[in-house]
């Protein structure tokens, strides 16, 4: 009873306070296109991706009805750092949703035009206002509007006391300043060449503040700039080499969660001695300080971590100390293979370059590839399990692998017409001219079969194909209920494999995981092969372990390809999500290495085609592979379309 | 397919990039092959006639498509009057007359028209008519010209090396915003202030490609806009029909673009 009084309470009290305009709201997802697009039309990074943002402190007054309601205390503000615009969810900052949606676009513009300098965030924001104003003047009727309609909203400096008093001055002056001196249309440097126009009337409170001051009200027109984002770990220590113990396997589909978060890095204090305990009553921690509970060691096991973290102003990362990890505590199902047990290593690696993009040089020899072979069960031991695959595997994938393989014989017997042939179907006019001059020639008189017919023929094919299959750890998540991302990659191995054979195009199939900068290169079904039983046992075999160094893969699967003579070759990827390794392979260096891997494989004169799983593989696979360079499939069925639609464009492409 | 503009009134309006005129005259004196390349719609074809005016020659150009064979070039027998009659193509036409023969996109040519390249490109200069059993030789101010877009749909299209090495290549891109400004402003009559804002949507949209666009805007595509704004239409109306429509076949993308092009050109002005 308590419960829903409390419940029913706080529903009216946050009605009756909430002063956003629910009506009016405009979602991201409505404009993210949009703002994705104006963003990079702007000048803005084409690898910094649009997310959703984490609601933080503000400050400003409230009335008391919201004081009651506990309500205006925190809010969604636009954040740029250099891999993400977090833009709020929802906005309905406006009772007129074409202005909530038209501060969405300006938000990108402002994004877009936005250089953090030391000068802080207000003359960065002025700054970035006037760029945007000059890139975009479109923009301007509308941020008028805007800025009309924030201006309403905010607090009359008068009614306010102390520093929040001089800092809404400052601001609501900078507001107001943004709009003039802006000679529209001259200004076309890019943004980063320029120097920040300073404002003339700036709060010396603000000076040099990267964020907006948790005392006032959230300018909704502007951004925050986060300096040091906590990005691809590079200050994170390297765990020691033994270490090799990989992620816990995920039996249910991970919980997307695209959120961006504040999060800083910090030392990990707790200590151990649990009986030593200090207490002083007067340092009782509030939420906004940094409190000491190490999540991933809570005993709780059913937390729910998202609201937690969403409850958080501030995420706060600690360093793993050396020796201590996460493996030390949870039991794990699967573990490094003893080296009996492993899959047999053939010949030497291979080293293998890498991508820095930070530096732009390539490291040499970063990495090293090497080649397994799949260990196969000795006869006489019972394995049920792949001795049973196989012949599964091929009942469940019948319609598929029939469907694949009826396209692929339908392009091979596109017909073209052959001139100039003894005989054939038609009279190639063209011969028959030619033969009719030829034969006023003594020389020509009496030709037994003049050639001077054409026939519809098949045309030859030079293609060859390698198909790269992901077989990292997070291929064992879930794509969809009853069938783990493994299956689908192992189903779309068989239904291809099937398809080629059948149209006889020589062909290569290669796992890949990695260890760090080892890459483990699996070898499936080798070019000169053939795609029998054991090549099939091997594939029904595959299963999911370590890491994903795409860059690696690719750069590993480009040298096996190139080496083969055909005219048209398919470096073919199945993938379920993002590079990325122990070390600092993640992020934005995963995606640039592969990118560069990508680029090299183009130049080599391969066709790189991506096929892959990741729902949210829009956002950056275009950057990795182009708009026409992948597919996303969801399930096996879709295979075949995927899968011929890459054929199609080969043969359409080639003539 | 071909054509031949023999003797132009006027010399159409080029705007010269980096030097190009002088090399392509010095290529011509010296009677070398030229080889264009670049992106679509952003000038190859107007320089070459720009050119061909310009040193009063001629110019023959051939439109190459995945059918063109090399019969198509160089001639072939015809029937007439109960017997059978020679007829010159158009790059044994250009041979003989001393044109500049131009072939644009000759990526998109039969394997077997390089053949009859080869020859005519080094320094033999002679077009062998296989089928006549005559061997020509080029007049001096015979020129070839090819043209061809390296761009991404044409990755497994590429020149042979040893068709390419016969060639004097020019690098064709999108001009720097000043020369672009001046060109719709002299082809569309546009005045300053419109080519500038249509230059400033060219610098917006050329950022988007490779992640959102295929092909990005080209000069030719803000040309048709200015024309089509100065004779009256709306430049949004102008740019969704010229521009952005002609970029993407996507409607969600479309109406994205749509968003930069009302961002870019204010309706206010």
């Amino acid at each position: 009873m308590e419960e829903w009084v409390g419940e029913r309470w706080h529903r009216f009290i946050w009605r009756a306070a909430d002063r956003s305009f629910a009506h009016a709201a405009v979602r991201l997802e409505e404009v993210q296109r949009a703002v994705q697009l104006l963003f990079r039309a702007g000048g803005g990074d084409p690898l910094v991706r649009v997310a959703p943002a984490s609601a933080e402190k503000v400050g400003g007054p409230r009335s008391w009805l919201q004081k009651l309601a506990g309500q205006g205390e925190r809010a969604s503000i636009g954040t740029l750092d250099e891999q993400t615009l977090a833009l709020p969810p929802v906005i309905a900052v406006f009772a007129d949703a074409a202005l909530n949606r038209d501060l969405y676009l300006w938000l990108a513009a402002q994004a877009a035009c936005h250089v953090a300098t030391p000068a802080g965030w207000l003359a960065d924001n002025l700054a970035a206002t006037r760029r945007a104003l000059a890139c975009f003047p479109g923009l301007r009727t509308r941020y008028a509007r805007l800025l009309q309609a924030h201006l309403a909203q905010r607090p009359a400096p008068e009614r306010l006391q102390g520093t929040p008093r001089e800092l809404e001055r400052a601001i609501q002056a900078a507001l107001r300043a943004s709009l003039d001196g802006v000679d529209a249309g001259r200004d076309t440097t890019p943004p980063a060449a320029r120097e920040p126009c300073a404002p003339q009337d700036q709060g010396a409170s603000l000076d040099g503040r990267a964020r907006q001051p948790a005392s006032v009200a959230p300018v909704w027109l502007w951004l925050q700039a986060m300096q040091t984002a906590v990005g691809p770990s590079a200050t994170a220590p390297e765990a020691d080499a033994a270490d090799g113990a990989p992620p816990r396997p995920q039996q249910q589909p991970t919980p997307q969660d695209p959120k961006r978060r504040r999060a800083q890095r910090t030392e990990d204090t707790s200590s151990k001695h649990g009986l030593v305990m200090f207490f002083r009553a007067e340092s009782i921690l509030s939420w906004s300080e940094f409190v000491r509970v190490n999540r991933t060691a809570d005993d709780e096991d059913n937390q729910d971590y998202s609201q937690v973290a969403d409850d958080m102003q501030e995420l706060a990362l600690a360093p793993r100390k050396p020796g201590e990890t996460l493996a030390a505590r949870i039991k794990f199902d699967l573990d490094l293979p003893s080296a009996a047990a492993d899959d047999l290593p053939v010949g030497e690696g291979e080293p293998l370059p890498e991508w820095d993009y930070q530096r732009g040089l390539l490291l040499p020899e970063h990495c090293r590839a090497q080649r397994l072979r799949h260990r196969a069960a000795s006869p006489d031991a019972i394995d049920s399990e792949a001795a049973g695959a196989v012949p599964a595997l091929e009942k469940r994938l019948k319609t598929t692998s029939r469907q694949v393989r009826r396209r692929f014989e339908a392009l091979r017997a596109a017909p073209r017409w052959q001139h100039g042939l003894t005989q054939g179907e038609e009279l190639d006019l063209d011969a028959w001219v030619r033969h009719q001059v030829d034969r006023r020639d003594v020389a020509h008189r009496h030709v037994e079969a003049p050639a001077v017919y054409a026939r519809r023929a098949r045309s030859e094919r030079s293609l060859s194909s390698l198909m790269l299959a992901d077989l990292s750890l997070s291929t064992d998540a879930y794509a969809r209920p009853g069938a783990r991302v493994i299956d689908l990659v192992r189903d779309s191995l068989f239904v291809f494999g099937n398809a080629l054979d059948a149209v006889g195009d020589p062909f290569e199939m290669l796992g890949f995981s990695s260890v760090r900068r080892a890459v483990r290169i699996h070898e499936l079904k080798r070019f000169g092969e053939r795609w029998n039983d054991a090549a099939r046992e091997r594939v029904a075999a595959i299963k999911p372990g370590f890491y994903t160094r795409m860059g690696a893969a690719i750069r590993y699967g480009t040298q096996r390809l190139a080496a083969r003579p055909e005219r048209q070759r398919l470096l073919l990827i199945l993938s379920d999500g993002k590079p990325n390794d122990l070390d600092h392979y993640e992020g934005r260096h995963g995606l640039e290495d592969t990118r560069h891997a990508v680029h090299a494989a183009r130049q080599a004169g391969l066709v790189p085609f991506c096929v892959t799983i990741d729902q949210q593989a829009n956002a950056y696979l275009p950057r990795l592979f182009g708009t026409q360079g992948f597919a996303l499939v969801h399930r096996p069925e879709q295979l075949a379309r995927a899968l011929t639609q890459v054929y199609v464009r080969l043969t359409a492409a080639v003539r | 397919m071909d054509r031949t503009d023999t003797s132009p009134a006027t010399t159409p309006f080029y705007a010269e990039q980096a030097g190009e005129c002088r090399l392509f005259e010095h290529a011509f004196r010296q009677r070398l092959p030229v080889l264009l390349k670049g992106p679509t719609g952003c000038g190859k074809t107007r320089f070459v006639e720009h050119m061909a005016a310009r040193l009063g020659r001629p110019l023959v150009t051939v439109s190459c498509h995945d059918d063109l064979t090399a019969a198509d070039l160089v001639g072939r027998f015809l029937i007439g009057d109960g017997n059978t009659v020679w007829n010159d193509g158009p790059l044994a036409r250009a041979v003989r007359t001393g044109a500049i023969c131009y072939l644009d996109e000759v990526v998109e040519a039969r394997k077997d028209t390089t053949v009859v390249l080869h020859p005519l490109a080094d320094d033999r200069r002679v077009l062998p008519i296989e089928r006549t059993g005559e061997l020509l030789q080029a007049t001096p101010e015979f020129m070839l010209v090819v043209s061809y877009n390296p761009g991404y749909q044409n990755l497994l299209k590429n020149l042979k090396p040893s068709t390419r090495q016969r060639f004097v290549a020019l690098v064709f891109d999108y001009p720097r915003p000043e020369v672009e400004q001046r060109i719709i402003e002299t082809e569309a009559g546009a005045d300053a202030a419109l080519s500038a804002r249509l230059i400033k949507l060219a610098t917006a949209l050329r950022r988007l490609i490779d992640q959102d666009l295929e092909e990005t805007v080209s000069t030719r595509l803000l040309v048709v806009a200015a024309r089509l704004i100065v004779s009256g239409l709306p430049p949004l109306t102008a740019c969704r029909a010229a521009i952005v429509d002609a970029l993407t076949d996507d409607l969600d993308t479309a109406s994205a673009l749509d968003q930069v092009v009302q961002a870019v050109l204010s309706h206010d002005a």
